[in-house]
């Protein structure tokens, strides 16, 4: 690997583990321990109470909606973003990359001030009787806002790496640009396209901050997974809340351990 | 014609790229296009498929034209140096993409994908991904993949740049023979000289995006037009001798003019080119009727063992009035370099030379190349005097035809703008960019450079903007130290129409009138050459001169210039004053002086003279150091 030497000894690495122990791994450890103390009964009927069932089945189709319009978006982004040179391209770029800047409170105020009912569109919007503020739409809205860089991040490095002249190539040969699309650049943006969709997914999934704010907390119409895990605990019904927390983890390790593994993998053809 | 370029103009941004070059290529041919890195060749290639849009000029491929078309309708197959093989396909869907395009059923390409890949040699292949294979595997992919769709030219970007030498040697090998058997039209371009000799039909030389010559490999090493296809085609000797009766001189060696040179005028400049391995070297002179042309006895400097060659770098007092343009001659001294080569077989080389070896040196051959008009240089100063010395120099430059340099100075802060200035006016150039006219700066004081410049480039004029009352400095040291004629201007004239030759100062020198009368010829400028008697001249002086304005007349008219001499009497007020009133009162566009050499006793009072002159004219003044 590194031309520098590799140091031999364990006091250093335990410091480290002892360090992270309160800090990630006994929280972690926490939700499915109070997750768990009902018993698999208490679970079970935890998680099948309609507002649980329901606040996971919205979370998890509003990840879905994010994902796949953000993977459109967002590669439509990168391959306009990497292949032309136009005035003003440096400013679009920063612009499009602040959404992971900017708290996601903040979001969701700014987009209460533009489509809310008092909000710069939403004046207009509202006695059509529009009204994408409190509704499903405003909360996918809001995640669209927040989860754009992902996308824009796993696949824009990889369309910079692809050589002009390999589109060239697929020119000359005689490919239009959708079949050059189709057949040469889309095969070479796989694995950018299947992280950028994992890493979507899971930040939609974990939204809190500006969903809060354009969701209005809706029982069985807006409540994502995250905010009911918090009205829960508010209310102090702990064990559901953890229930519903342990499912969201439980989610989340798995889409991680997928990037993982579908990273190393590339690595590895790469090296 | 497979293939016709007209007039291809390529810009980048307000630079010119590619610069109307006109080309036929024809059927089954392979075209190779040589030249530098940013000459413009893979731009040209970009072109012809579509890949870069022209700023004008028209490109044919089987005779139709293809100008406005998209990349994929002109049926081209492009190879590029970085293989650009589609990585998440196999060879064989590779070779196959274009068929697929072209919805070709299934068996049908994979017959072709076999039969292509067992063309480049990688028969059996086809499954494997192309990260599993090596760069040279990879770029016969390419090629396959190019060719599979049968287009109807194969166009190759470096395509051997990015592999190592053994393996470049191989594909070198594969492609020629491929090219052999598919007789597909194909254009190559390539840095490398080695490999468009092997390769070549034909040569096509870029340079500064200029189609500077193009011919077989063997016509362009040996009978070059051009000197920068001469010395950028093979390592090559090229001395410039004077065209006298008949006869090449080179300094104190006269050589035949070889049956088929290119015409030149008597006194023109005439480049000589001799390739390395035509030097004969020996410890004794050559022997008489050998058809060996003796050059003298020259100091061997270096010698490398090169494997079958051996390479001997010779050095040689320089010839009066002789200059080396290939090798460059070392700075400061009064030598020039010649290469030559020999071969390493010790039973049939004449001599093994070792560094300090005195030997004579031959030429068993050698090559005249085109005549080339004036090498100019132009000092572009951001003065009234500067821009006027510009102006006259750009009417001199295409008068004559000759390679131009437009020089500026420039320093810390300002070198920036100076240079851009400078492009511009390349830019700007009257009759539009040429390949004859380049611009070069300079980076610290103006004085200093432009002898420096003066001294290394060798030219045959120099075009100054001067103060209204000197010579400066800069001039004189220049006429002093290069023998190179200066033009000072103050005003800029809008033609070149007239030309007043003075031989006033001592006799009518043959150098200044012949100088005058090669511009006057080219320039299509009528020359009076004017002679100012002094009052008290003695009837054989009188005799004299008339004798020596007779020869000075006969000169131009041979020229075929149109000539007048004059006898003027000596002003009361002066010779100066005899010469400025003729000039004024002939509105002439150019005054021609002749300088006595330097080391003359007569050259004081002569720098006073020409000081005076300057002093009392705002017209071009012409300054030729007369040659012994």
């Amino acid at each position: 690997m590194s031309t520098e030497t590799q140091r031999r000894g364990a006091a250093l690495p335990w410091l480290l583990f002892l360090t992270l122990l309160p800090l990630l791994l006994m929280p972690l450890g926490a939700i499915f321990v109070f997750a768990g103390r009902a018993g698999p009964a208490g679970l079970i009927q935890a998680l099948g109470q309609p507002d649980a069932q329901f606040a996971l089945r919205f979370s998890l189709l509003i990840a879905f909606g994010t994902a796949v319009v953000n993977g459109i978006l967002g590669t439509f982004a990168a391959y306009v973003l990497s292949k032309y040179r136009f005035r003003g391209r440096e400013t679009l770029n920063i612009i499009v990359n602040l959404p992971v800047a900017i708290p996601t409170v903040v979001v969701g105020t700014s987009l209460l001030l533009l489509w809310g009912p008092i909000g710069l569109l939403g004046q207009l919007l509202d006695p059509m009787g529009i009204q994408p503020m409190f509704t499903p739409v405003g909360v996918l809205l809001a995640h669209l806002f927040v989860t754009f860089p992902y996308m824009l991040g796993a696949v824009k490095p990889v369309l910079d790496e692809l050589e002009t002249t390999y589109e060239e190539a697929a020119y000359t040969i005689g490919a239009n640009r959708w079949q050059t699309f189709r057949f040469v650049i889309l095969p070479a943006l796989r694995g950018g396209l299947f992280s950028g969709l994992l890493l979507t997914f899971a930040h939609s999934l974990g939204e809190f901050g500006a969903t809060v704010m354009v969701s209005g907390n809706l029982r069985l119409r807006t409540q994502t997974a995250p905010l009911y895990i918090f009205a829960q605990f508010e209310a102090g019904n702990i064990e559901t809340a953890n229930a519903v927390a342990a499912v969201l983890a439980l989610t989340s390790f798995v889409i991680f351990i997928l990037l993982q593994r579908f990273t190393q993998r590339r690595e590895r053809r790469v090296s | 014609m497979a293939i016709i370029l007209d007039e291809l103009t390529a810009r980048y941004g307000d630079t010119i790229v590619v610069n109307r070059v006109s080309l036929e290529i024809n059927e089954g041919e392979l075209f190779v296009l040589l030249g530098r890195s940013g000459s413009g060749k893979s731009t040209i290639l970009r072109m012809i498929a579509g890949l870069t849009p022209p700023a004008g000029g028209r490109i044919e491929i089987n005779g139709r034209d293809v100008t406005h078309l998209p990349p994929q309708a002109r049926g081209t197959g492009f190879v590029f140096q970085n293989y650009s093989v589609f990585r998440h396909m196999t060879v064989a869907q590779n070779v196959e993409f274009g068929l697929r395009i072209r919805r070709a059923d299934p068996a049908t390409r994979r017959q072709r994908s076999t039969q292509l890949l067992d063309l480049v040699g990688l028969g059996g292949l086809g499954g494997r991904f192309p990260d599993q294979l090596s760069g040279g595997q990879q770029q016969r992919v390419a090629l396959a993949r190019a060719l599979a769709y049968e287009p109807a030219v194969l166009l190759l970007d470096e395509p051997f740049g990015a592999l190592d030498v053994k393996i470049r040697a191989q594909l070198r090998q594969s492609l020629k023979e491929i090219q052999n058997q598919l007789d597909v039209t194909t254009i190559l371009v390539t840095h490398d000289q080695q490999e468009a000799f092997e390769l070549a039909d034909r040569i096509g030389v870029i340079e500064r995006g200029f189609l500077m010559e193009v011919n077989t490999p063997e016509a362009l090493y040996h009978e070059p037009r051009t000197e920068y296809a001469a010395t950028f085609v093979g390592g090559g000797n090229v001395l410039v001798g004077r065209m006298e009766g008949g006869r090449i001189k080179l300094g104190t060696v006269s050589l035949p003019v070889p049956p088929g040179a290119p015409p030149h005028e008597e006194d023109a400049s005439v480049r000589l080119l001799f390739r390395p391995e035509t030097v004969y070297l020996s410890d004794v002179p050559p022997p008489e009727g050998s058809g060996i042309h003796t050059l003298g006895e020259a100091t061997v400097s270096d010698e490398i063992f090169g494997g079958s060659q051996q390479h001997v770098r010779l050095e040689m007092q320089a010839f009066e009035g002789v200059r080396s343009l290939q090798p460059a001659p070392p700075y400061g001294r009064r030598v020039f370099h010649i290469e030559a080569v020999q071969t390493s077989d010790r039973a049939a080389a004449q001599t093994r030379p070792r560094p300090g070896d005195r030997v004579w040196v031959g030429l068993r051959r050698y090559h005249v190349l085109d005549p080339s008009g004036l090498k100019i240089l132009i000092s572009c100063a951001e003065t009234p005097a500067g821009e006027a010395a510009a102006a006259v120099g750009a009417l001199l430059a295409q008068a004559t035809a000759g390679p131009t340099t437009l020089l500026a100075v420039g320093e810390g802060e300002r070198l920036a703008e100076t240079r851009r200035l400078l492009e511009e006016r390349l830019r700007r150039w009257p009759g539009g960019p040429s390949p004859r006219v380049t611009a070069k700066v300079r980076q610290g004081d103006v004085a200093a450079e432009m002898l420096a410049e003066a001294h290394e480039g060798d030219y045959e004029l120099v075009v100054m903007g001067r103060a209204k009352d000197a010579l400066g400095p800069v001039a004189q040291r220049i006429l002093e130290q290069t023998e190179t004629p200066v033009l000072l201007v103050q005003d800029a004239r809008p033609h070149l129409a007239r030309i007043l030759v003075c031989t006033a100062v001592g006799e009518p020198g043959k150098t200044d009138v012949r100088f005058g009368g090669r511009i006057a010829r080219r320039a299509r400028a009528g020359v009076t050459v004017l002679h100012v008697a002094r009052p008290d001249a003695e009837p054989w002086e009188r005799e004299r001169t008339e004798e020596h304005l007779a020869g000075a007349q006969a000169v131009l008219e041979a020229l075929g210039v149109a000539v007048r001499t004059k006898i003027q009497p000596q002003a009361v007020f002066g010779l100066v004053a005899t010469i400025i009133d003729e000039a004024e009162a002939g509105d002439y566009d150019l005054i021609v002086l002749g300088a006595p050499a330097w080391q003359h006793p007569g050259r004081l009072r002569w720098t006073d003279f020409a000081s005076q002159i300057v002093r009392n004219t705002a017209r071009p003044v012409l300054i030729v150091p007369m040659l012994a």
